[in-house]
């Protein structure tokens, strides 16, 4: 109505020019032309390999033949009835929970330590970043390496403390081989957690820490009722994060140990990239990386549940 | 709280002594890559620094020579395999064009993507934002045979295009999110001003938005770099002959026996490219590690 009056009443203002060769959902104005390329990508090697690797598990393969069959049991009964990929998921679980433990206290204990405005703390956060870039397969090796039974600096310096016993090298022993892996990750991924509590501290308010000092807290005090409770949010969201990544761990796995000795070290994802490698049984392996899938969304929505995370 | 001077200093000690700690494996890697064969096999003791320092390990893996030319003791050596395949010059390339070619083309996709989830209302937005950030949650393990398949069939197997795909495809929900954290720093006023003058969408995206976020791009684009070069499932699985770094230093593992100093050297190699990159971005790889969920 407004419009159509200044209009009228402009007189010499020129017509509105009229260009409408496209139609509206794929000018500029709507969202499709924006989203469109990004959601092709998405589908086509996202999606689609999804869920034909749904499709591909219902197929068993004949091992000699080397021909798939339609039958949509084979390999989700085997799945239920496979020792290994039970050993797999406790395997899987028992890393996951053990290094989130040791990463989130580590994390939070080295933050609180590095949370200072002193010189120089500047430098000692920015070198605590460095483990965070290095190729997970190189921290294997390097790991590997400082382990290693006869020259591994980290097991002469156990051994000579009396502190190891030469006789069973750490990553060729089942007993202590996961432990061997699980010090590669916590190495790597401390910092991570050092990085988002340093966050998360560098954004706390300041007032609450003052009023409580006025009121005679003590530091310990102040840390449990103020630091964790406004921390938790953020927390939350890096158990979930690092959670998420431990549960699918392969790179380490995979270059220290190679699932070994035995089936020690075995998680999900390894057991599925043997499957794929030695036996070439191309169904089961999609069955088995399904089931990690399914168990990531089951229990990462169990926990956003349970601690109510918001992103 | 103030801390006493005793105090002060008891920190200074634990927090040096602390990142000391994380930094040992760093520094003994880079030792050992200067370290002679006969150093590094040493089971009677800690060989700190009573070795003669070489490049030979260097001279191996990046420069081609072969261990006949270089005259190693021949002393401890493992491996029967020639030379050739400890020269990673072609390996460092592929690398290379594998991460800064997922790199150009995740940016490309997401500044677009982000725009549009950072300014546009729409139905179907949040879920939308969910569901490209479930992406990130899904293990590549999942995916992995039907691509490797896929990948056969369009003649994309053991390429450098097929790694870069499926390195943007992982890349994606951190790029998107991270960018439509920086759009979200950009105040809407500034579009709505460029629209009372006229602009369309795409110019004020391309002339006005874009320009502002010059910063945020590059940091997403090193942490897109930094993710694709250190990726290795899908390498691992989708390649044959081009090998990325951190496959090819793994296959210096044999049977009869590991070449440490080759690897320890290709190792401090492919450590630096990221070492320097994360030092720029420091500020913005919580963000980037985080899927954008906290402000720094």
């Amino acid at each position: 109505m407004v419009s159509q009056h200044l209009r009228a009443l402009a007189v010499d203002a020129p017509a509105p020019r009229r260009r409408r060769a496209w139609p509206q959902f794929l000018t500029s104005e709507h969202p499709f032309p924006w989203l469109a390329p990004i959601t092709a990508v998405i589908v086509a090697f996202g999606v689609y390999p999804l869920l034909y690797a749904l499709w591909l598990s219902f197929f068993k393969r004949n091992p000699v033949t080397r021909i798939n069959v339609f039958y949509p049991t084979w390999n989700w009964g085997k799945l239920l009835t496979d020792d290994r990929v039970w050993g797999a998921i406790g395997h899987t679980y028992l890393y996951t929970i053990i290094a989130l433990v040791i990463e989130l206290g580590l994390g939070l204990a080295i933050a609180l330590l590095l949370d200072s405005d002193r010189k120089g703390y500047g430098l000692l956060r920015a070198l605590m970043t460095l483990p965070l870039v290095v190729p997970p397969a190189v921290t294997g090796m390097m790991f590997l390496l400082m382990l290693d039974g006869s020259f591994g600096v980290l097991s002469m310096g156990l051994v000579s403390l009396g502190l190891w016993s030469p006789a069973h090298p750490i990553l060729a022993s089942s007993g202590s081989a996961l432990a061997g892996v699980l010090l590669a990750d916590i190495w790597q991924w401390t910092p991570f957690m050092v990085l988002i509590m340093l966050a998360g501290l560098r954004a706390l308010p300041k007032e609450p820490f003052e009023a409580a000092a006025i009121d005679g807290a003590t530091a310990t005090q102040a840390f449990i009722r103020l630091t964790l409770p406004m921390l938790s949010k953020i927390i939350a969201i890096a158990v979930l994060i690092r959670g998420v990544d431990l549960f699918r761990i392969y790179d380490y796995v995979k270059v220290m140990t190679d699932s070994g000795p035995g089936t020690a070290t075995e998680t999900l994802t390894s057991y599925a990239g043997t499957i794929y490698f030695k036996n070439a049984d191309f169904p089961y392996a999609s069955t088995i990386s399904l089931f990690t899938l399914f168990l990531v969304i089951v229990t990462s929505s169990i926990f956003i549940k349970l601690f109510k995370v918001q992103f | 709280m103030q801390e006493s001077f005793l105090q002060k200093r008891l920190r200074d000690v634990a927090a040096v002594l602390v990142v000391s700690l994380f930094m040992f494996p760093l520094f003994w890697w880079a030792l050992t890559s200067f370290k002679p064969t006969s150093a590094i096999f040493d089971k009677d003791g800690i060989v700190w620094f009573n070795f003669k320092p070489t490049l030979v390990n260097y001279a191996v893996t990046m420069l081609g020579k072969s261990r006949a030319e270089l005259a190693i003791d021949s002393g401890n050596t493992f491996g029967v395999g020639g030379a050739s395949s400890y020269d990673s010059r072609q390996t460092i390339i592929d690398s290379l064009i594998v991460a800064v070619g997922s790199t150009a083309f995740t940016l490309l996709l997401a500044v677009f993507a982000a725009y549009a989830l950072s300014r546009m209302r729409f139905r179907w937005r949040q879920a939308y934002l969910n569901w490209i950030l479930s992406q990130r949650f899904m293990p590549p393990i999942a995916i992995i045979v039907p691509v490797v398949f896929m990948f056969h069939y369009l003649s994309l197997g053991d390429t450098r295009l097929g790694l870069v795909i499926v390195d943007t495809l992982i890349n994606l929900p951190i790029a998107v999110l991270l960018m439509k954290s920086f759009y979200d720093d950009v105040p809407v006023d500034v579009d709505e001003a460029a629209m009372i003058d006229g602009a369309t969408r795409l110019q004020i995206f391309w002339c006005v938005v874009l320009p502002m976020v010059k910063g945020g791009a590059a940091a997403t684009a090193v942490l897109c770099f930094i993710f694709s070069w250190t990726e290795f499932l899908l390498s691992l699985f989708l390649t044959n002959s081009i090998r990325t770094l951190p496959v090819k230093i793994t296959t210096f593992v044999t049977s009869t026996g590991s070449e440490w100093g080759f690897i320890a050297a290709l190792g401090t190699t492919a450590v630096i490219p990221s070492f320097i990159f994360i030092l720029l971005v420091q500020k913005q790889l919580v963000r980037g590690l985080t899927l954008g969920s906290l402000k720094e």
